[in-house]
């Protein structure tokens, strides 16, 4: 169980009753300048322990079994890319954050001609999404009755992401791992009747393996054990639920079992298979997948999931910001009033809320602040003569209007002069302070 | 009568007059409080007019910081807005409580070390340095005695003139420097010297406070107080460092707050009757800022990512270095301090108050403009400092003052006509004469006051809107939205209505949430439940006036039993008058500053939800303030009732 | 060896259950009422707690048809959009448990031709209604004023209250019978406050329908999302300001986005344009309800049935 910092504090040398490790309390080696500024790191893994060479053997030893990550993290690799998953520390995204986006595979079978194709087309896919590139992750094959072998190599050839070789029989895993070497796929998959075979291979080629259960949470946790014990250690749960009310159950129970009760039999990161229904893919993106494989590549299906994945594996203890740039209100024209405030979403909002619920036209830029609200920003040097001007410069305003007035907070009157002498040419008007007195500002002041 | 080049402004154009002008917003147009009248609006050009009214434009209102000159203009300025005085504490000493006993020959690093020395002959050629030293070792034991080039400039004179009898003024050692060398400060003719002179100051964003101190008898006797004349340009630290950061103003902003302390320590010493430079020690406590600024270093760097101090624990420096009129060579000892909104007034409150002496955990709170606060017990602190605003000290509120002559400084409303009667600070004279003090403004612990009789009796909802339906003609619409009338015209001394604004509703309300934030977020942090808290300790000039009661109601102060909650006054002060007379207490600063652990609340969001759960009266989780439930309970039991006999429910004695 | 045991929250809340639409019976003209609330667990974790009633889907009419819905919006509907009435026909048909009335900022909006308009909506469906003003304060105050006497006892959910405009709209409500829909920028504080407020007014919590606002797909849904989040933990911790089913409109976020809008000028990356514009609000709306949404307003007929589907799967 995770340690609260001045818990971790109790076992850091401030704390010692031994003189000599005592000698050591605050002595800033680590890099932090004190032993409870370090601790409050390390509660909130921010720093390693090794950075304390004077930890007594006792306290490390507890230290690091309640660092141990609850569930395991488990990396596969194509031969150009690779793919970590799991080591994941709350079931609800606002207590820290979520901190490995679930892989998104496609599916291809080994009877299907243009397998290869698809993996190239797979390996292709990339969407620019603010300023980010997003891709996918790699392609599942599964044997059905074809050459699995060759459909393996076609297909890592193709594609240099990670594969998930898809089969319940050794013999032909043994052949796909065979044709897969070089890379570091996942294997699904172990089930009751195949585990040990499959986990002898597994350990053989070092790789990891998905252990399947059709829908029981024992059935799952003691296969994993087997295997476990069988000498894998890097293992994937597949509850065997394809739906969407059992795979909501079953993954929030594994993985309350894996966070809440320290449950390590299932420590592990999970499987779904969401079959071509982009809703049920979107749910295990929420709900608690570390891999989702998808029957079919579809660009308008992949991505808005993509996007959704991006959006959910963000740090929600970042303060909340809006993109900086030009915004619009009430559809405005040329000659309507242009205003300037932060990117802190709630600046932006009241801003916002309040020229929109007036009825009055306006343009708003949104300078990039750090995320800041105005008077902060201006404390801490983020909303200066020089961004402002920056944002008017760069957001392409000038051409959307056909007069040179800027509107700035009341907070920040003292820049005046500063941003008349950036923007040569402008009028600067100085506005109200608060967002309230905007709409009346705008009715006798502008025009 | 000033002639000066076009496009002068007229805050510089009054300032080479030689004359006054108060501008606290640090003459960024923000506040309004540098107001003046031209006879020839022609004559000047104004680039912002905020705060001015329509009225105020007519009459020829400018803002003198925002207005250049373009040709001839006779400038007013208007009576009112002269900076304002009030001391805060002008008597004589009272008697300090040590928190040791303090002997002298123990606890002290300076001593006067009566010497005879034997004159040179031609046999003993022995220069007169040595022969100090030698008399110095032989009958001390003090063997590594130090000079500077000042004091031995006039050794010879001095010696001889005394005919080889004198006093030395010798420092043992200092914080830096624990083991000595010891070091000639000063050579006193004779050996009937009685006394040693120190002095502890304070150093505060608003007022600078000075203890003069017998050093012999551990005693405080005088003190004086006055306003930081640093005030005039900017009343927040960051409005400062923002001045001081621009060409040259450094070294005015280092000479203003020098001049200050040369004020309260001339007028300390007049009381005492002696004369500065007999001072030969002098202990300053202070935010960050207002130390740098006073050492003269760029302060810049204090508010930028990542908030970084040029240092936290300066060395002694040399009184005359810094321009301070105590003995030149005397040094001048500035309390260290954590971080860059964490400075050396907290690590002096906190010893000063025995925080850490405890097993049981303490909360201290300095409130002020920054408001800075500690948690912790003998083990461990943290501490974290947050931005307030200067809403509690009266400024940034339509008619808000400073806790002077005329402001209001309790309000009670009337629960039933929602009618108020106010107490306002009395002018001495006038209470003489058995006058009444007719009301300026409202300060801080009236504003405080103000706002939790307004929530108790509804005037304005738990969001700080103000109620219309109530049918109060107190309750209107005025230039800057809803307000609230506290005193009509006719009742005050310059005859317009003194009125709380929705605005200023909602400044009070973001520094009380700043503050609450601040302490919720920090006692989380490190997992401390604040109900185990043992004790609450409230410092800064602000915890000599505060209302715990009206303070626990709009959520301000946790809502903990009364007796929790220990007034301390300066702290700040206290911490340097202890480090002054105490090496040990000095000592002990240093290892505090070091061991306590600063965080940095603006590294992630959960002080932001906090802020924003404290938005609200008492506080968006009505359950962390049962006190308060109680209250409101009370209340919606007696408004429903038709019991009602005058008056409002008694909340005021528990 | 001990087999595992099934990891059951004890949760000590409830959200509130709350009835939108009045029938005869009941002093309205509905043909039947909708209730939802009553979850005592996270959503649809029925091993643990109770779900009584399904998420409900309404579909956002129009007093006149917007002129800012891309075409595609509007071809959905088959001309139904010219009139109001049609079209509240038409979402009944199309399978709404709700209609939500919105109207737009016009010349000719004002007190009378508010109700005129919702007279006529009620008398094309039987569906409970959702009305919403044109987002202008004081407009606002006049025509839900208006459309709360004009509708009374019909148990309207009005909209939108907030911080700066509930007053008006709350003391309509309470005076004839309705509910309201409280509406805050995607904080959990925020939301609590607001709820407090209008409870302060007297209005009983059961009349209460909390609005936490979203992003759409890509546009900040994970503050939406979390705020829902944690905002339904507090409630099931038994915080009862929290307790209000939550009410978001992923409709009108996600069909002002650029993906549900551009059909061309876009990377190919985005796919066809029909089908990712209704992906776009589907998964919007299916990730809120993941999150605890009670009742989402839609705009497409088609993104009604995927997210109708998810949900009886959910709830089977």
């Amino acid at each position: 169980m995770a340690l609260t910092g001045l818990q971790i504090y109790k076992l850091l040398p401030a704390s010692s009753t031994k003189p000599e490790v005592k000698a050591h309390a605050n002595c800033k080696e680590c890099g932090y300048p004190t032993c409870l500024a370090f601790a409050m790191k390390l509660a909130a893994k921010q720093a390693e322990l090794s950075l304390c060479p004077y930890v007594e053997e006792e306290s490390k030893r507890q230290l690091e079994e309640s660092a141990a990550p609850p569930i395991r993290l488990i990396t596969i690799a194509g031969s150009a890319k690779k793919l970590e998953v799991g080591n994941e520390l709350v079931l609800y995204r606002h207590e820290k954050t979520f901190y490995h986006p679930p892989g998104l595979f496609v599916r291809v079978k080994d009877t299907q001609p243009d397998a290869a194709q698809v993996a190239e087309a797979v390996a292709a896919y990339s969407v620019d999404y603010v300023g980010m590139s997003l891709t996918l992750d790699g392609v599942a094959v599964e044997a059905a009755g074809g050459d699995f072998a060759s459909t393996v190599a076609a297909v890592k050839a193709a594609c240099p992401f990670p594969l998930i070789l898809m089969t319940s029989d050794p013999a032909t895993a043994e052949a796909g791992l065979k044709a897969a070497q070089g890379t570091m796929p996942l294997l699904w998959a172990a089930d009751a009747q195949n585990w040990q075979a499959m986990a002898k291979l597994a350990a053989q080629y070092k790789v990891p393996l998905v252990v399947l259960a059709n829908g029981d949470l024992n059935a799952l946790a003691d296969l994993a054990e087997q295997v476990k014990n069988a000498g894998v250690e890097d293992i994937v749960l597949d509850p065997g639920t394809r739906g969407y009310a059992d795979s909501l159950a079953i993954f929030t129970q594994l993985r309350r079992l894996a966070l809440k009760k320290n449950e390590r039999k299932v420590g592990y990161p999970l499987i779904a298979f969401a079959g071509d229904d982009a809703t049920l893919a979107a749910q295990h993106i929420a709900k608690y997948a570390g891999f989702i494989v998808l029957d079919r590549f579809d660009p308008a299906m992949v991505y808005p999931l993509i996007v959704l994945r991006a959006n959910l594996f963000t740090d929600p203890q970042k303060p909340i910001q809006v993109l900086p740039g030009v915004y619009e209100i009430n559809k405005p024209g040329p000659s309507d009033p242009l205003m300037i405030t932060t990117n802190f979403s709630i600046t932006y909002f009241s801003v916002a809320n309040e020229v929109e619920s007036s009825g009055l036209p306006g343009w708003l830029l949104v300078a990039d602040a750090e995320g800041m609200s105005v008077l902060t920003a201006w404390a801490a040097g983020k909303f200066d003569a020089e961004r402002i001007a920056k944002t008017v410069k760069t957001t392409g305003i000038e051409q959307k209007i056909n007069h040179k007035r800027l509107i700035i907070p009341g907070h920040v009157a003292v820049l005046l002069g500063e941003i008349e002498e950036e923007l040569p040419g402008w009028e600067i008007n100085v506005g109200p302070r608060e967002a309230v007195d905007l709409p009346n500002y705008l009715k006798t002041r502008w025009g | 009568m000033v002639e000066v080049p076009t496009g002068t402004l007229i805050v510089e154009a009054v300032h080479q007059a030689g004359l006054d002008l108060n501008i606290p917003c640090g003459g960024q147009g923000r506040c309004g409080r540098c107001a003046v009248i031209v006879d020839n609006r022609r004559a000047v050009r104004s680039r912002s007019e905020l705060r001015l009214s329509q009225e105020d434009l007519a009459a020829g209102y400018v803002l003198a910081c925002q207005t250049v000159l373009e040709g001839d203009v006779t400038v007013t300025i208007p009576p009112q807005e002269k900076i304002e005085r009030r001391l805060v504490t002008d008597r004589t000493a009272t008697r300090v409580t040590l928190p040791f006993s303090y002997d002298p020959k123990r606890d002290q690093p300076m001593q006067l070390v009566p010497l005879t020395i034997d004159p040179p002959t031609m046999d003993d050629q022995t220069d007169d340095w040595s022969r100090l030293k030698r008399a110095m070792a032989l009958n001390y034991g003090i063997s590594d005695l130090t000079i500077d080039l000042a004091t031995l400039r006039k050794l010879g004179t001095t010696l001889r003139e005394a005919d080889w009898s004198v006093t030395a003024v010798v420092e043992l050692d200092t914080w830096d420097r624990p083991n000595g060398p010891a070091r000639l400060v000063d050579l006193i003719a004779g050996q009937n010297v009685a006394h040693l002179w120190g002095a502890a100051v304070d150093v505060g964003t608003t007022t600078v406070s000075l203890y003069l101190v017998d050093l012999l008898r551990g005693e405080v006797v005088a003190r004086a107080a006055e306003y930081n004349a640093q005030i005039k340009r900017g009343e927040d630290v960051i409005s400062r460092i923002i001045y001081a950061s621009r060409n040259g103003n450094l070294q005015e902003m280092q000479a203003l707050v020098v001049d200050t302390i040369n004020e309260v320590l001339e007028r300390a010493c007049g009381r005492a009757g002696i004369r500065p430079w007999e001072i030969y020690k002098m202990t300053v406590a202070g935010n960050s800022t207002m130390i740098h600024l006073l050492l003269g270093l760029p302060a810049n760097s204090i508010r930028l990512e990542p908030f970084i101090t040029t240092i936290n624990q300066p060395p002694p420096v040399q009184a005359a270095q810094l321009g301070i009129a105590i003995h030149p060579q005397a040094h001048v000892d500035c309390l260290p301090g954590v971080a860059s909104y964490v400075g050396a007034d907290i690590p002096a409150g906190v010893l000063g108050s025995q925080m850490c002496d405890s097993k049981s955990v303490a909360l201290f709170l300095d409130i002020g403009t920054n408001g800075e606060m500690v948690l912790g017990d003998c083990d461990w602190l943290v501490s974290c400092a947050c931005s307030a605003g200067p809403a509690f000290e009266g400024a940034g509120v339509r008619d808000g003052m400073r806790a002077t002559v005329g402001a209001i400084e309790e309000v009670w409303i009337n629960g039933q006509t929602y009618e108020p009667t106010y107490r306002v600070i009395p002018d001495p004279q006038l209470e003489a004469q058995g006058k009444p003090t007719l009301p300026k403004g409202i300060c801080g612990s009236g504003l405080i006051s103000l706002l939790a009789e307004m929530f108790v009796t509804g005037v304005v909802d738990k969001a700080g809107n103000l109620n219309f339906d109530l049918g109060s003609p107190r309750i209107r619409y005025g230039e800057h939205g809803p307000e609230y009338v506290v005193a009509w015209g006719n009742e005050t001394a310059h005859g317009r209505d003194i009125v709380i604004t929705k605005v200023d509703i909602d400044n009070l309300i973001r520094a009380k949430a700043a503050i609450y934030a601040g302490f919720t977020v920090m006692a989380r942090s490190v997992g401390i439940d604040l109900s185990t808290v043992e004790r609450v300790l409230v410092g800064g000039s602000f915890g000599q006036y505060v209302n715990v009661e009206k303070a626990i109601q709009i959520g301000l102060l946790p809502d903990l039993p009364w007796e929790k909650f220990h007034f301390l006054g300066n702290t700040s002060l206290k911490g340097a008058l202890f480090a002054l007379l105490n090496r040990e207490f000095r000592r002990h600063l240093t290892t505090i500053a070091q061991k306590m652990t600063y965080l940095e609340l603006s590294a992630d969001n959960t002080f932001y939800e906090a802020f924003t759960s404290a938005l609200f009266l008492p506080h968006t989780d009505l359950s962390h303030f049962p006190s308060v439930a109680e209250i409101l309970a009370a209340r919606r039991t007696t408004q429903s009732s038709h019991f009602i006999q005058g008056g409002r429910p008694d909340v005021h004695h528990r | 060896m001990p087999g595992i045991e099934v990891p059951k929250e004890k949760w000590s809340g409830k959200v509130r259950e709350v009835t939108l639409g009045a029938t005869a019976a009941e002093g309205g003209t509905r043909s039947r009422t909708v209730t939802v609330g009553g979850e005592t667990t996270l959503p649809f974790l029925k091993f643990e707690g109770e779900i009584p009633h399904p998420p409900a889907i309404a579909l956002e009419v129009r007093d006149q048809q917007p002129n800012d819905w891309p075409s595609i919006l509007l071809e959905a509907w088959n001309g139904a959009t010219q009139d109001v009435a049609e079209w509240a026909k038409a979402a009944e048909a199309a399978g709404a448990d709700l209609v939500a009335l919105r109207f737009n900022a016009s010349e000719q909006l004002n007190a009378a031709y508010a109700r005129k308009i919702l007279r006529r909506v009620l008398s094309a469906t039987g569906l409970p209604l959702i009305v919403f003003g044109a987002g202008q304060a004081d407009l606002d105050n006049e025509i839900l004023v208006a459309v709360a006497e004009e509708g009374k006892g019909e148990r309207l959910v009005l909209g939108v209250c907030e911080e700066k405009n509930y007053r008006t709209i709350v003391a309509a409500a309470l005076a004839h019978g309705h509910l309201v829909d409280a509406r805050t920028p995607m904080d959990v504080n925020l939301s609590k406050q607001l709820t407090i407020l209008i409870h302060d007014m007297g209005m009983p919590l059961e009349r209460i329908i909390t609005d936490p606002t979203t992003g759409a797909l890509g546009y900040g849904i994970e503050y939406g999302y979390s705020v829902m989040e944690r905002l339904r933990i507090a409630a099931l911790q038994g915080d009862t300001m929290t307790q209000q089913p939550m009410l978001v409109t992923p409709g009108e976020e996600a069909w002002r986005t650029k993906e549900a809008r551009a059909a061309e000028g876009v990377p190919a990356a985005w796919g066809d344009y029909v089908e990712r514009a209704i992906n776009w609000e589907v998964l919007t709306a299916s990730t809120l309800i993941q999150s605890g949404a009670d009742i989402v307003v839609l705009r497409h007929p088609k993104s009604l049935q995927r997210v109708r589907a998810m949900i009886n799967a959910l709830m089977s």
